[in-house]
């Protein structure tokens, strides 16, 4: 790695502690004013622009990280999962700054930077190395397409956050009735998911900071074209504790985890997969960490996640972030088209032959450009409006981190990058 | 029902049925509407559709059924879903020599096996898929036309002074006394709305402001757009349009591009992978490809085209060095470069042959694999060339055959002639790979002969191997033209319908009351912005969020 690279990715560290600082500043001005005994006006204000200048900074460094390593690189840093992820992460930023800037609503700041901070985490479990180019990614259009596409899925997310920020506003936790509860269930359902997402970087990072490893022998048995069947011994290398080892495999060499010798659980025979039990694996120890994270937070606040949230978000008008959701999907929409259809259609027709060949990520892309199609329609159309909307446009997010991560991890095709977790 | 309603407004224009809002000063009509205070149902002005025609005939529930917004929805709803559900296995299409009727239940068990029997396995070419594109083509078509026309009708035929009712119904109003002169108030605002690019129509103390009118066109322009593309997906089913073809060339080879008068040279294929240096710690000593590269010469047939007995004779148009990103074209004729193949394919060897028996050989004679001699004279001795096998195979008959036209297994069968041989010669099999002689058991084959003949391969001189073949595909597609017109109307359209706002304020003052109403059809928090700053600049200072009147969305 040369100097311009160390520095890059000094910077980046620098920018991911300065989106989490953020995070923190904004919880400061929104709870900060509820307790503090002068005027809450005059503290969300101060606080307030503390807390966007440190976004800024972050977003800055961010953007200085992102030069330096096109410089030190010699191509966009945009061709693998953690270059995406970071870049991703920057144009979430980006979308925030945008959306505050018309809306001035720091509350915004509170739900965005969380999850730029996760997604920026989540680049990091990824390898960090400048991997030369293969000849498919050598072309202008991974400038054009890749950005153009994050761009407008950073809007999406953004809107996502106000949706999640509007159905903690609007879903009382101290109403009773079939129809409350509900509600109440399914926002605590969507925190429970966030608290998985951290433990995943919990498991990842401290089991990686240990340096656990464990490698198994896993027998294979590959049926040729002119069905001649033969075996073979793959070695797979796990580093977390492997609570499910491959199927049909034995252990090689493992590091000892509460005394364990072997894997507890095998992985079932149809997770076929690249490197299925591996990812099997390590959803499960997310999962495991994610409950017991949600247990001892449970425990300290003693009611649900999302009725300690509510009151914070009394500051806001419901009718406001129906609107700001709305506008700032409509907002990302666009460019979603542009990049993620437009573009990747005439890439993919310069480098590929064909502008359309149902890879699945082209087929996730398509899906989630008329999710978010129907979502407009029903909106403009049909009058959804309100929780039903918000929670629409959530669900959308999930609909696009699937394209953007899930095609990659769980089905195969055209667009594979390397190094999974 | 609608059939007995009285369609005429108290201001005495007559509206058609269907009508919300009167067409002329936009009084609600419906009766629902009429005793409601919420604010109005705007949508397309009020204005009737066609879809809402009373006695319906079949075509007109056909046109209602594919004009409803909710159908729409729901088409794009299932079309989603299917489209999901064909990327839970690999499509039958990415492979290009399986069995599906086993692969999917071998690999993923009877819900493979499901899959593959409800036709999942090859979704996007189903009759029911290509059926729900069709239908949202035509939902597309119906839809924009139930809604365009009479929104234009009312878009341009717009009264100033409007109903009360309908100012004070609107989702963004202001209402209050005015501490000035009527008139002249009204003039200023006038000067202070067509400084923010409003167009204004003023009549009196009556106005009415309007703005990026054209964005309501945004809708209707990327439905077009989307119409042409799915009208161009459909023009590349025909015959005739397009073209799309795999062809191996090795190094040197000019060959006839198939279907079409051209052919192609491959003058060189380059395989270049980063060097140790170039790679990062992590992929060091891995084949990681930095180049693939065809320089190819593309030929017209000059003449003797047709004529077997004759070689073409060839006229170079054009030469490109094809890589995966820069294909080259020529008149509607892209070559792409596909993949390549760099396992070692022999090209030619020189046997010799054997007589067992007294140990003498006779040869060697240059056997070449793509355009070997029907005869060669060894000594007292005759081979002649009966068949070859280039990737040799044994069929389901047990017959013979080649898999296909790569020398993989070459095998060739000599009629072998000459002294203490069969009058009309004996059949030797001769396989030129040493393991495929294991393989196929070449001297069980042979039998007999094989004790007393034997064709062998004396050394590795003179043994020659092809230059890599590369794997090149070949495109005609006549319907891109469309498709990228298709593409840009229809992206066009959706960044005026998303970017634009199409904003109205409308305002008049009676008795020193002002009375204003506005109406966007996206973007609220904006129009309240507007309104609330030329009400600033013309000495009314308002909140702007004072001016929602309840019903903010959309």
């Amino acid at each position: 790695m040369n100097a311009l690279l160390n520095f890059s990715s000094d910077v980046f560290l620098v920018a991911f502690f300065l989106y989490c600082l953020g995070f923190i500043s904004y919880g400061v001005t929104i709870a900060g004013a509820r307790l503090t005994k002068r005027d809450p006006e005059k503290h969300i204000r101060k606080w307030g622009r503390i807390s966007y200048a440190i976004s800024l900074l972050g977003l800055v460094s961010h953007a200085t990280s992102f030069i330096t390593r096109w410089i030190g690189g010699g191509h966009i840093p945009t061709s693998n999962m953690y270059e995406f992820m970071s870049f991703f992460a920057m144009m979430i930023m980006l979308a925030f700054v945008v959306t505050y800037a018309i809306y001035r609503k720091h509350l915004i700041g509170l739900f965005t930077l969380p999850l730029t901070v996760i997604i920026v985490a989540y680049a990091m479990v990824f390898p960090q190395e400048v991997q030369p180019l293969i000849p498919a990614l050598q072309s202008p259009w991974l400038k054009i397409h890749v950005t153009t596409v994050a761009l407008g899925e950073a809007f999406l997310a953004v809107g996502f956050a106000v949706a999640l920020l509007q159905l903690l506003r609007i879903v009382d936790f101290r109403e009773k009735g079939p129809r409350a509860r509900r509600s109440q269930r399914w926002v605590e359902v969507l925190m429970v998911i966030a608290v998985i997402m951290v433990g995943y970087l919990i498991s990842v990072f401290g089991f990686r900071a240990a340096g656990y490893e464990a490698t198994f022998l896993q027998e294979n048995v590959h049926i040729s074209d002119a069905g001649v069947e033969s075996t073979e011994t793959d070695t797979v290398a796990y580093k977390l504790p492997p609570i499910f080892k491959p199927y049909n495999s034995q252990v090689q060499e493992m590091d000892s985890f509460l005394g364990l010798k072997d894997g507890v659980f095998e992985t079932p025979h149809w997770m076929k997969g690249v490197d299925a039990a591996r990812k099997w694996n390590t959803i499960v120890w997310s999962i495991i960490i994610g409950l017991i994270l949600y247990a001892i937070i449970r425990i300290i606040i003693r009611k649900p996640i999302g009725a300690v949230i509510h009151p914070l978000t009394r500051g806001m008008d419901p009718d406001d972030l129906d609107e700001i959701s709305y506008r700032i999907i409509a907002i990302g929409y666009p460019i979603f088209t542009l990049g993620g259809l437009i573009f990747a259609m005439i890439w993919a027709y310069l480098a590929w032959s064909r502008f359309w060949g149902w890879d699945p990520k082209e087929v996730w892309a398509l899906i989630t450009w008329l999710y978010y199609t129907a979502y407009l329609h029903l909106r403009l159309s049909r009058g959804w409006h309100g929780e039903k909307s918000a929670w629409l446009a959530v669900i959308g997010f999930i609909v696009v981190m699937f394209t953007l991560v899930g095609v990659n991890l769980v089905l195969v095709g055209l667009h594979s990058y390397a190094g999974v977790e | 029902m609608l059939s007995f309603k009285n369609t005429k407004c108290e201001c005495g224009h007559q509206n058609p049925v269907g009508t919300v809002l009167c067409e002329s000063c936009g009084n609600p009509l419906e009766e629902a509407e009429a005793t409601s205070h919420a604010p109005l149902e705007m949508r397309y002005d009020g204005a009737a559709r066609r879809s809402q025609k009373v006695n319906p005939s079949v075509i007109d529930r056909v046109w209602n059924f594919f004009s409803s917004v909710k159908i729409a929805v729901w088409l794009i709803v299932i079309t989603l879903i299917g489209a999901m559900i064909g990327t839970v296995f690999t499509q039958e299409s990415a492979f290009i020599s399986f069995d599906p009727s086993t692969y999917y239940e071998e690999r993923y068990g009877w819900v493979g096996e499901w899959y593959y029997k409800l036709g999942f396995s090859h979704t996007y070419e189903s009759w029911w898929f290509t059926l729900l594109l069709v239908m949202i083509g035509t939902s597309l078509v119906i839809c924009s036309l139930d809604r365009v026309l009479p929104l234009y009708k009312a878009l341009s035929k717009q009264q100033v002074r409007k109903h009360e009712q309908f100012l004070r119904r609107q989702r963004t109003v202001y209402e209050g006394e005015l501490a000035q002169e009527a008139e002249s108030w009204t003039a200023r605002a006038e000067e202070e709305l067509k400084r923010k690019r409003y167009r204004v129509k003023r009549e009196g103390s009556a106005l009415l402001a309007e703005k990026n009118r054209f964005s309501r066109w945004g809708p209707y322009i990327n439905h077009i757009g989307l119409i042409v593309f799915l009208i161009a997906v459909l023009l590349r089913s025909m015959p005739g349009w397009s073209m799309d073809n795999y062809m191996a060339i090795r190094e040197g080879e000019t060959l006839q591009i198939p279907e079409t008068d051209y052919y192609i040279k491959n003058e060189k294929f380059t395989i270049d992978y980063y060097t140790d240096e170039e790679l990062p710690e992590g992929l060091k000593g891995t084949a990681r490809p930095k180049l693939f590269k065809t320089d190819a010469v593309l030929y017209t047939c000059a003449a003797d085209c047709e004529d077997p007995t004759k070689e073409p004779v060839l006229q170079e148009v054009m030469r490109h060095g094809i890589i995966v990103n820069e294909a080259l074209s020529y008149k509607g004729l892209n070559i792409y470069q596909y993949g390549y193949d760099d396992t070692a394919k022999i090209a030619a060897v020189n046997p010799v042959l054997v007589n067992k028996q007294t140990g003498e050989t006779y040869g060697p004679f240059k056997l070449s694999m793509r355009s070997p001699e029907l005869n060669y004279e060894l000594g007292p001795y005759t081979l002649e060339l009966n068949s070859k096998y280039l990737d040799f195979a044994i069929d389901e008959a047990g017959n013979p055959r080649t898999k296909s036209d790569e020398p993989n297994a070459p095998a060739f069968i000599f009629m072998l002639k000459g002294p203490g041989l069969a009058e009309k010669g004996e059949p030797y099999i001769y396989f030129v790979k040493q393991n495929d002689r294991v393989t196929f058991s070449q001297d069980k084959i042979n039998g007999e002969l094989a004790e007393r003949f034997e064709i062998k391969v004396p050394s590795m001189e003179g043994v020659t191997f092809a230059g890599m073949s590369s794997t090149l595909n070949i495109r005609i597609d006549k319907a891109m033209p469309y498709i990228w017109v298709g593409a840009g109307i229809w992206i066009f359209g959706v960044f005026l319908g998303s970017y634009w706002h199409h904003r109205r304020i409308w305002l008049r003052v009676d008795n020193g009351r002002l009375l204003l109403g506005a109406h966007t059809n996206k973007n609220f928090h904006g129009m309240r912005g507007d309104v609330a700053a030329v009400l600033k600049r013309t000495g009314i200072d308002v909140e702007p969020k004072s001016l929602d009147n309840g019903g903010n969305r959309s």
